[in-house]
């Protein structure tokens, strides 16, 4: 067993940069971190960075991450309509509803999962999100 | 800009064949928490920072086909080369050595579903004089 301290990014492969970068600055509006080394962009969720990585550094097939990254947002309807006004297509028409949080299943440009998120339920022990 | 208010990321998810399988490879293997709200279809892992929702045929239907991550989750972890030994000695795949990129270590290795995974430890202090 290893002692893990925690996420230190979490790598979303592109086959455009430039595009990827555009989506998680402008459309997604996430922080860019300043301190990100040349030519691997990074964006901040607020607990944890996405690294972009353009699959041509490496040698590997571009497979578009379908692991998706939940983002948590104050209404999901609301940021929904907003990103649809960007252009942005959903999986669904309306926020899914799995009875204990909100829903919306997207993709960034590259084909990689993400979904806005926002659980109203508390949880078993009572306490919440 | 849509400012979509986002607060944080509450989880990434991490497709998996085997649920009872992929439980055990980061219960014990790796020595995550196990977040005690996971349901039997829905099991979550905690990072410290973030947490990984195994996504499995158990939540998603019998026809779900797990696609695993590409790129890496990168694991802090006090130091590289002693956590890679432990995860050899426990069977892990790897890929390769220790890799020293200039300002980190790292060592890729992969999930039993072939997620991409790596341990990480930044040495360097960042552009702006901080370290991590």
């Amino acid at each position: 067993m290893i002692e893990v301290q925690r996420a230190d990014f979490v790598g979303l492969p592109t086959q455009d940069l430039e595009r990827a970068e555009r989506f998680y600055e402008d459309v997604l509006g996430l922080r860019r971190n300043p301190n990100h080394s040349p030519g691997w962009p990074e964006f901040e969720t607020g607990n944890v960075t996405l690294v972009l990585t353009d699959v041509a550094k490496t040698e590997q097939e571009f497979s578009p991450n379908l692991g998706a990254v939940a983002l948590r947002v104050p209404d999901v309807a609301e940021a929904m309509e907003r990103l649809r006004a960007a252009g942005v297509e959903f999986d669904f028409e309306e926020p899914y509803d799995s009875s204990v949080c909100h829903m919306a299943f997207f993709r960034d440009p590259d084909g990689n999962a993400l979904i806005l998120h926002h659980r109203y339920a508390p949880y078993r022990d009572g306490s919440t999100p | 800009m849509a400012d979509l208010g986002v607060e944080r990321a509450d989880f990434v998810a991490v497709p998996v064949q085997d649920l009872a399988r992929a439980d055990a490879f980061y219960g014990k293997t790796l020595g995550l928490r196990r977040n005690p709200n996971s349901g039997e279809r829905w099991v979550e892992y905690e990072l410290g920072n973030v947490t990984l929702a195994l996504v499995s045929p158990e939540a998603m239907g019998p026809d779900f086909e797990a696609r695993p991550h590409q790129m890496p989750i990168a694991l802090r972890v006090a130091d590289v080369e002693e956590a890679r030994d432990k995860l050899e000695a426990e069977g892990v795949q790897l890929d390769g050595e220790v890799i020293d990129s200039g300002v980190c270590h790292i060592a890729v290795f992969f999930d039993p579903d072939g997620n991409t995974l790596q341990l990480h430890r930044r040495y360097a202090p960042f552009a702006d004089g901080t370290t991590p």
